[in-house]
């Protein structure tokens, strides 16, 4: 047995047994030391890696620009990590900012969230006023990223004029006119103009094909085109009496009744699916949304999708966003620098070529890219036109710290007004209901 | 060898048992206290791992977890705590989502508990017979128990879709026509339960046939000699005798589907899925707090609902035992 | 992980004399039980086969759709076989969900797990089975209190400390809550209290062995199997947890299944790529259970009985 060993192995085994311990206890502890660093610091060449968290459309791939940024600085390397929804990585982000810890060195900030971010966790940005002069923004959009203090937490990537984006073989088939002119001359007196063309299209529609993706984004589109949306001047919630709010909410609930929709929440799976199967019409088309139709609808309808101008006079801007770089990065500096860069008019105007996300930086709008702009994916839809004069006359909107959640809460119900064939008024109701959650 | 332990008291005796060589009287006081000291403090020694980490990462956040209730947390400043006494309690007792998730937790888990045991018990009574590559067919049906809850979810997703889902298409087979199967109550609690089933069978059925294999044979023997078949003998030789063990495993599902997150969040996706669907359809209490905490940012009222999980937790645990009671009564 | 591995426990006391594979030879009171005499039938094979294809068809159709493209898994007629798009995705996936430092993770988070189990419920398992000191009872019975507890009752407050040390987003915040397991102790517990004799012990006393030296030299020789199936559970159960690692990590920073979690919300255009990424988080354990699945089976049997 093999205790009858005598008392000198003793201290011999006591002491393998606590180097094992401490062994376990030294892996355990380098093990999460190793992995706490996880952007690798600078190697023994100054080699960095910096890495961007987005969502959805900033166009940074399209127009390789992360590439480029490499070329032009051969020791840093950007990566990007890029989410599909904006709730679900606004989600993240912010525990990030409070843990302080697993936070990208660039992050994009949709402009639903700019408010409470500036609100609540100024501190946990770099103020990017020092390496950037915000003069060159569009006044409205640096605003929105700039604390009381004049601390700018966010550099202006794109904003979102309105269009509208349609498929010009669906629009033959069902007998309506298919040029850019003739559809915006369609749209000429507004949005209730979108849903008589949307019943034209229904009495000839091509079979399995709708005429939008969802009436969330036509709500979208008329609450974006007003000044006061779900905030009012002095900081009080409105979402329940905001005009903006009532005629969007009246129209999307007109488009479900005339079964106008395919009823597909936004950047969710099924309606990327159905982008892929061209089953939409025509999709309510802030800048942005060009990229994401040209990457989910693929190969296949390239060249059949076009773009016209906004329904009625009004301009509207849905979405837009920020980078920004939370002070707790790896590399703030060089962050600041790529950030700079990226906002910079050449950079937005690459962007506006290659996906079409609309200039904020002011000095963009007078270079050629911009100006002389064409989406080929859209069948060379003149964007730069189209976006250029309506961006002029955008009404600086009044933010609120959850825009983004009531915006999303209001589509999700409208979603089940699709979907589900819940009542308008039921609907409004849950939605009500949802949002008070949040705001309270 | 186990059965016969004369020695069970074996510590008290020890130190005049041991004195290799003379020693001089201080110093054999002293080791001799040292021994003592050793044999009652090893104990406490070995156990004090478990106990420190459960009390520093369980038992204390538990506990905590119903201060924080008492208060205002918001995920933007997590350092604030404002209190509000029994604000967040009456918010979710008074919100007819909470309901909803309770509803929806319970029924989960009763349309995965059920059939799933009842399942396990018929294959542990297959596996029970003599068979061929009886460890090819074990290992078989625990392959799901490797899985992730996320690559499951996700995988089962694909199953459930509506448009090229692949359940849509066998059911085209039998004439039925496309189901939205998130967009139901039903359709999507049964989605849920259905990839709770998947997992967990090969797992209970392990339980059951060890169970199984410890009832005495002398049983059936009395039981044939008494003429009952072989459906007979498992009525009422093997369920009695797996009663406990069927019992607990109740219980340890009820446990489990309180627990339910990765299959509501994943099935859908995205913001529907950590809303447990556009009409929280498949929101499971789990759910509900996370949205609650984390989507909304509210980690009070996230604080409460994990107490209310843990009166309901209380509750199951009490109807287990009145249960179990009555069984055990009725059995004698 | 929906139910816990606790399945085992207390309430199957009754039926636990049964024979237990990974102990010393023992003889057993009784034969083996039930149906053990029958041999099963064509029916009963059938039926095996059926529920083993329910078992394997969703890993093998992750495998499928991971091998395709969206369009030909969302195609009226799903592929049923592989197809030729395996790498392309598996590419994809990788660099979209920052898969190399999740395997790393998870590697390192499931092997601390592990080793920290072995090594603390082994301990305490021996102590509960064979050692007497006050409060054992009452000791006891609160670790078997502690194994229904679901992790959701404490994670706002945890979520909480962690941040407030320092944790938020590391791996340490993952790793120490689970450092040792309810489960574990009284799985070791009741493997000791059959596998491991008084008179060994006290072979060991009288040759003058402290109660560490007896830990070393005598308890762990006999513990050897069962920690052998404890440690591959719980490197199971470590490897494939989600809920509070979802909560408590993020993108930059993930284990496999929160890389998952979040590739599936990601900007790819393509749900073939989520399954090639779901591929990658299954299939090293799948490995392990090809070769281990015998050691595993037993080992959630005996444990199942033991209890």
């Amino acid at each position: 047995m093999r205790i009858t060993r005598t008392v000198a192995g003793r201290s011999r085994r006591t002491a393998v047994m606590a180097t094992t311990g401490l062994t376990a206890t030294a892996l355990l502890l380098t093990g999460c030391g190793d992995s706490g660093s996880d952007s690798e610091g600078a190697d023994a060449n100054g080699n960095i890696t910096l890495t961007v968290a987005d969502f959805g459309q900033f166009g940074y791939k399209e127009a390789g620009l992360f590439e480029k940024y490499h070329e032009l600085h051969p020791n840093i390397t950007v990566k990007a990590n890029t989410a599909a929804e904006e709730p679900v990585y606004y989600t993240k982000f912010l525990q990030q900012l409070n843990t302080g810890s697993g936070l990208a060195d660039v992050h994009g900030i949709e402009v639903g969230r700019a408010k409470e971010l500036v609100d609540t966790k100024a501190d946990a940005f770099a103020d990017l006023s020092k390496v950037i002069d915000t003069d060159q923004w569009v006044n409205w959009k640096a605003l929105q990223a700039t604390t009381d203090d004049g601390k700018v937490i966010g550099a202006g990537t794109d904003i979102g004029p309105m269009s509208i984006c349609y498929r010009r073989d669906l629009f033959e088939q069902a007998g309506l006119p298919s040029d850019r002119e003739e559809v915006a001359a369609k749209l000429a007196g507004g949005w209730e103009d979108y849903l008589k063309l949307g019943e034209e299209y229904k009495k000839k529609a091509p079979k399995g094909t709708f005429f939008m993706d969802s009436a969330s984004a036509m709500y979208n589109g008329v609450v974006s085109s007003g000044s006061e949306q779900y905030y009012a001047k002095n900081g009080d919630p409105i979402y329940k009496e905001s005009a903006g709010v009532k005629a969007g909410w009246k129209l999307a609930s007109e488009a479900v009744d005339k079964k106008l929709t395919q009823g597909l929440a936004q950047f969710q799976d099924p309606w990327k699916a159905a982008l892929r199967q061209g089953t939409m019409a025509t999709v309510a088309c802030p800048a942005w949304m060009a990229a994401q139709i040209a990457t989910y609808s693929g190969d296949k309808y390239k060249g059949k999708w076009d773009i016209a101008r906004t329904p009625g006079e009004t301009a509207a801007n849905w979405g837009g966003s920020f980078l920004s770089v939370p002070a707790k990065g790896k590399h703030v500096k060089e962050a600041g620098e790529l950030v700079k860069w990226l906002t910079a008019p050449e950079q937005q105007a690459a962007v506006f070529k290659a996906a079409g996300l609309f200039p904020s930086n002011k000095g963009a709008y007078d270079l050629p890219d911009v100006k002389t702009a064409k989406l080929e994916y859209f069948n060379n839809a003149p964007i730069g036109e189209i976006y250029a004069e309506e961006a002029q006359i955008i009404p600086a909107a009044v933010l609120g710290p959850k825009d983004g959640v009531i915006k999303d809460t209001f589509s999700k119900q409208i979603n089940n007004m699709e979907q589900r064939g819940t009542s308008p008024d039921d609907a409004w109701d849950a939605a009500i209901k949802d949002i008070d959650k949040v705001v309270g | 060898m186990a059965t016969t332990t004369p020695t069970r008291d074996a510590h008290g005796r020890r130190p005049d048992r041991r004195a290799p060589k003379p020693m001089t009287p201080g110093r054999q006081a002293w080791r001799s206290r040292l021994w003592r000291f050793d044999d009652k403090a090893s104990p406490y020694a070995y156990i004090a791992p478990f106990f420190l980490v459960f009390g520093a990462f369980g038992l204390y956040p538990l506990v905590y977890t119903g201060w924080i209730a008492l208060h205002k947390v918001e995920m933007t400043g997590l350092d604030q705590m404002e209190w509000v006494g029994w604000e967040n309690f009456s918010t979710i007792l008074q919100d007819s989502e909470f309901w909803t998730a309770v509803t929806n937790t319970f029924v989960i888990g009763v349309i995965s508990t059920v059939p799933q045991l009842m399942v396990a018990l018929g294959l542990a009574h297959l596996l029970n017979y003599k068979l061929r590559a009886s460890t090819f067919w074990r290992t078989v049906i625990l392959t799901p128990y490797a899985t992730s809850v996320a690559s499951a979810a996700l995988v089962f997703a694909l199953v459930f879709r509506a448009d090229g889902g692949l359940l849509n298409w066998v059911l085209g087979f039998f004439g039925f026509g496309e189901t939205n199967w998130v967009n139901g109550h039903w359709t999507s609690n049964i989605a849920i339960a259905i990839i709770v089933i998947w997992r967990w069978t090969g797992y209970n059925t392990l339980i059951y046939l060890a169970a199984m294999q410890a009832v005495p044979s002398d049983l059936y023997e009395a039981a044939s000699l008494d003429g009952a078949s072989r459906w007979q003998q498992f009525r009422n030789v093997t369920i009695p005798a797996l009663r406990p063990t069927i019992l607990f495993t109740i219980v340890i599902s009820t446990i489990g589907s309180m627990q339910l997150f990765g299959e509501p969040l994943l099935l859908e996706g995205g913001t529907n899925g950590a809303q447990g669907g556009t009409e929280h359809q498949y929101e499971t209490l789990s759910i509900y707090l996370y949205n609650y905490g984390w989507n909304l940012g509210h980690l009070g009222t996230a604080a409460a609902v994990a107490w209310a999980m843990l009166v309901l937790l209380l509750l199951i645990a009490a109807i287990n035992w009145l249960i179990g009671r009555l069984a055990r009564k009725t059995a004698a | 992980m929906t139910t816990t591995n606790t399945v085992t426990a207390p309430a199957d006391r009754r039926v636990s004399k049964a024979p237990v594979s990974d102990g010393p030879p023992r003889r057993s009171r009784f034969k083996p039980g039930a149906g053990r005499q029958h041999h099963a039938g064509p029916f009963a094979y059938f039926a095996l086969v059926i529920v083993g294809i329910g078992s394997l068809f969703p890993l093998y159709w992750t495998l499928v759709a991971a091998s395709r493209t969206q369009d030909e898994i969302l195609d009226t007629t799903p592929p049923l076989i592989p197809g030729g798009n395996l790498f392309h995705n598996l590419e994809a996936a990788w660099e979209q969900a920052n898969l190399g430092k999740a395997i790393v993770n998870t590697v390192i988070v499931s092997s601390s797990i592990t080793l920290a189990t072995l090594f603390f419920c082994t301990l305490a398992g021996y102590a509960f089975a064979k050692m007497r000191f006050r409060g054992r009872g009452a000791l006891m019975t609160m670790v078997i209190a502690t194994l229904t507890i679901p992790p959701q009752l404490s994670v706002v407050p945890l979520f909480m400390m962690m941040s407030d040390i320092g944790w938020g987003g590391q791996l340490e915040s993952v790793i120490f809550p689970t450092l040792v397991s309810a489960f574990g102790v009284f799985f070791m517990r009741q493997y000791l209290l059959e596998a491991l004799p008084y008179e060994l012990i006290e072979a060991g006393r009288v040759d003058g062995a402290n109660n560490l030296r007896i830990v070393w030299s005598i308890v762990l020789p006999v513990a050897r199997p069962a920690m052998m199936v404890l440690g591959m559970l719980t490197f199971v159960q470590a490897w494939n947890d989600f809920f509070w690692p979802y909560l408590a990590l993020n993108q930059q920073n993930p284990t496999l299944q929160v890389a998952l979690g979040q590739l599936s919300a990601a900007y790819v255009p393509d749900q073939s790529i989520v399954m090639a990424g779901a591929l990658i988080s299954t299939l090293p354990l799948l490995v392990v259970f090809v070769i281990f699945g015998k050691q595993i089976v037993g080992g959630i049997m005996s444990g199942a009985v033991k209890g």
